[in-house]
């Protein structure tokens, strides 16, 4: 029990919490109607200052994931803004506040306008996070030790063509003990829901946006340990099964290239990524059952 | 690669070697300082692994690896700390969990050398917690006798034989022992690991030993005999990459089962009770009967972990994100370039953290999206996240990248917009 204690009020571990907000303007949530964007930042850093207020070491991170570039709104690389205390609020607070919405407003002024709807570079934006992340645990002072977690608030669509990247980021996160937790905002979304059950994360799709911050704060502000302890939106089961490049269909046996792994629905003699040869399965027609029996 | 017998003037003890001369490779700075050359130097270690990496096009993706570990006398030297088996049981629990991080659907066996035999202490898996309780239990093992190489190799030869011929077969053996104790002509055994292209790799840990390294030689692996612990972490965690495919390895279409946990979708009520087949036949954990688990698809025996060799038909189980993590060694990032930091950029593109002559004497340019990176990052980007930060947030570049990638395979729903692409 005392052991249990300790580690309680231990001062020596720091709750590290990194934002990726999608800011996007081809959400659809967006496009509808725009004042859904400030809602989700007002909610945002309401929620980043909740975190904060939990404990005084702390430490937040919002990252804005815009259809032209991925840019950090808090904290300022260099120099943080100089706040004065306003109305008695706990400087940090106003400083997060401040920074984060004159940062986006320079990133929204500055974008380049888009004439068509553009995908989310959502894997991009969580693999920086995961770098920022590994330089403050390198950085912590000895002894202490940082939890981390990486949200991800998100309307967008998530698209096929960054499997390869979402697969990196959350194999990496997996081995560097980060948590990643989604709470989509429109769409329901199958590879980071993998995401989250990779990582030991809670997954959440809003069915309405307007309760987001009560959302937030009673699914997301708990920490992982904790919990286990609360009664939380359960695991949705995840599937897993693979989708064969030839037709892209679910399958549940299939055939994999001893080369690049590469998956087919159907024997093939040539691989269509990398171009091997097969070896065919005896003269008969492919029935390449039997070559597992040597 | 250095050993023992090459250096010039060979000295009695390691570390007579080690720190000869050591402040001859510090020196000051202009302003008298040392902060700038130290960095220097952890910089050079740093990055010295990561260029060795070469591209390879062709890998054995699929390794089946048998780790052969000297458990004889010799083992007892104190020269690495505390001793020799110590060190090396410390470093290779590192190496198996690298190992199955880093390829998934492959298998290892462990096999221990003493008192002239050979013993298999486990048999070839896929998972990484049976070889560390193993690895446990060899703390407390009695160190007694000479090894014997011969009885070794032909323990893996006569399980490797029978491998699919599509797999890369490995042996990686450890050496404590300068000597070994063999029935009969260990040449005999050695054309019959090269028949059957099973590549072996010897780490030494006293001196180079002239059998093993013609061992390696023949059957075209590595050899290296350490210098001191952080070398031979280096020399074992070498071997954690795949290797390039053999040239005799055939290439196949190998057969899998992608098993879901959902055994009954669409109906309401929970998949029926059952226990799992990896567990039936394990005295220590029996196994419970539960609910959840991975059914085969083709023969309904249930496991409660991935990947898995179907033990019933034998099909080999696997989830698509265990193929998506070896991905990574097909699609490697490119190395960047080295620049001399004169202000390219105020901050690192990954990390943020801000640029400083004093401390960052090089930065990292990737030459495909251009972004300057720090070094920390540059290491991180290439042993750990395997992709570059900047080539996949800057949508031009990020298009690039993606077009040479295996493209996303589940989701049905969202795939609409990028059937159009590659596969």
């Amino acid at each position: 029990m005392e052991k249990a204690a300790a580690e309680n009020d231990d001062s020596g571990s720091v709750s590290l919490l990194v934002i990726v907000l999608d800011t996007n303007p081809s959400q659809r949530i967006v496009r509808q109607n725009p004042d859904n964007l400030s809602q989700c930042l007002d909610a945002t850093v309401a929620f980043g200052n909740a975190h904060l207020m939990q404990k005084a070491q702390n430490k937040l991170a919002v990252i804005s994931c815009h259809h032209h570039a991925t840019d950090f709104l808090y904290p300022m690389p260099v120099k943080q803004l100089e706040v004065r205390q306003v109305d008695g609020q706990y400087e940090v607070f106003s400083l997060v506040e401040k920074t984060v919405k004159q940062r986006l407003s320079h990133i929204i002024t500055n974008a380049p306008k888009i004439t068509q709807p553009n995908e989310s570079l959502l894997a991009g934006s969580m693999s920086m996070a995961l770098c920022y992340v590994a330089r403050m645990q390198r950085n912590a002072q000895p002894g202490v030790k940082i939890h981390s977690r990486i949200l991800v608030l998100t309307g967008s669509n998530e698209c096929a063509s960054q499997y390869m990247t979402y697969m990196n980021v959350f194999f990496t996160a997996q081995k560097l003990g980060i948590v990643i937790d989604v709470c989509a905002l429109d769409k329901s979304l199958s590879l980071l829901q993998q995401g989250c059950d990779i990582t030991g994360g809670q997954y959440l799709r809003l069915t309405q946006l307007d309760g987001l911050l009560q959302y937030l704060l009673w699914v997301f502000l708990p920490d992982p340990k904790t919990r286990q302890m609360l009664v939380l939106p359960p695991p949705t089961k995840v599937d897993y099964r693979a989708a064969c490049f030839c037709h892209r269909e679910m399958i549940d046996i299939g055939y994999v290239c001893s080369v690049c792994l590469s998956i087919f629905c159907k024997f093939s003699p040539i691989c269509t990524t990398c171009h091997t040869v097969f070896k065919v399965p005896g003269p008969l027609p492919p029935k390449p059952k039997k070559k597992k029996k040597v | 690669m250095d050993h023992h017998g090459e250096e010039e003037d060979p000295k009695e003890y390691r570390w007579e070697t080690g720190y000869e001369k050591t402040w001859e490779a510090i020196k000051e700075d202009d302003d008298g300082l040392l902060d700038g050359a130290i960095a220097d130097i952890i910089q050079k270690a740093k990055r010295k692994r990561q260029a060795q990496k070469t591209m390879q096009n062709k890998l054995g993706m699929m390794r089946h690896l048998y780790l052969m570990l000297d458990c004889s006398e010799s083992m007892s030297v104190p020269d690495l700390k505390p001793t020799r088996l110590l060190c090396t049981l410390k470093l290779l629990e590192k190496f198996i969990e690298e190992f199955f991080d880093q390829n998934p659907i492959s298998q290892m066996g462990l096999i221990v050398l003493k008192g002239k035999r050979a013993e298999k202490v486990t048999e070839l898996t896929g998972t990484a917690k049976l070889h560390l309780k193993a690895l446990d239990g060899l703390h407390k093992i009695n160190l007694v006798g000479e090894p014997s190489l011969q009885n070794g190799l032909d323990l893996a030869l006569k399980t490797l034989k029978v491998v699919p011929s599509h797999a890369s077969r490995e042996v990686l053996i450890i050496m404590g022992s300068l000597t070994t104790c063999d029935p009969i002509d260990i040449n005999i055994t050695i054309d019959a690991l090269k028949q059957e292209s099973i590549r072996c790799s010897v780490i030494s840990l006293s001196a180079e030993i002239h059998v093993c390294r013609h061992l390696t030689q023949q059957t075209g692996g590595t050899y290296g005999a350490v210098l001191d612990d952080s070398h031979y972490r280096d020399q074992l965690l070498s071997h954690v990459d795949p290797p390039p495919a053999a040239q005799t390895q055939e290439n196949s279409l190998i057969k899998m089962g992608f098993p879901h946990a959902r055994q009954d979708e669409g109906k309401e009520k929970d998949p029926p009770l059952s226990m799992c087949m990896c567990h039936i036949e394990n005295a220590d954990e029996p196994s419970k009967i539960t609910s959840a688990g991975f059914h085969c698809p083709q023969c309904h025996s249930k496991y409660c972990e991935l990947p898995v060799e179907c033990q019933t038909c034998g099909l080999t189980l696997v989830s698509a994100p265990h193929l998506a993590r070896s991905y990574h060694h097909l699609f490697p990032v490119q190395n960047f370039t080295e620049l001399v930091y004169n202000g390219q950029a105020a901050i690192c593109y990954a990390c943020q953290k801000p640029l400083t002559e004093a401390t960052d004497k090089n930065v990292y340019r990737c030459e495909a999206c251009s972004q300057i990176f720090c070094l920390d990052c540059d290491i991180f980007i290439h042993e750990t996240l395997h992709t570059c930060v900047g080539c996949v947030t800057i949508p031009g570049a990020a298009a690039q990248v993606h077009a040479r990638k295996p493209q996303a395979p589940p989701m049905g729903m969202l795939l609409g917009s990028s059937l159009g692409q590659r596969f």
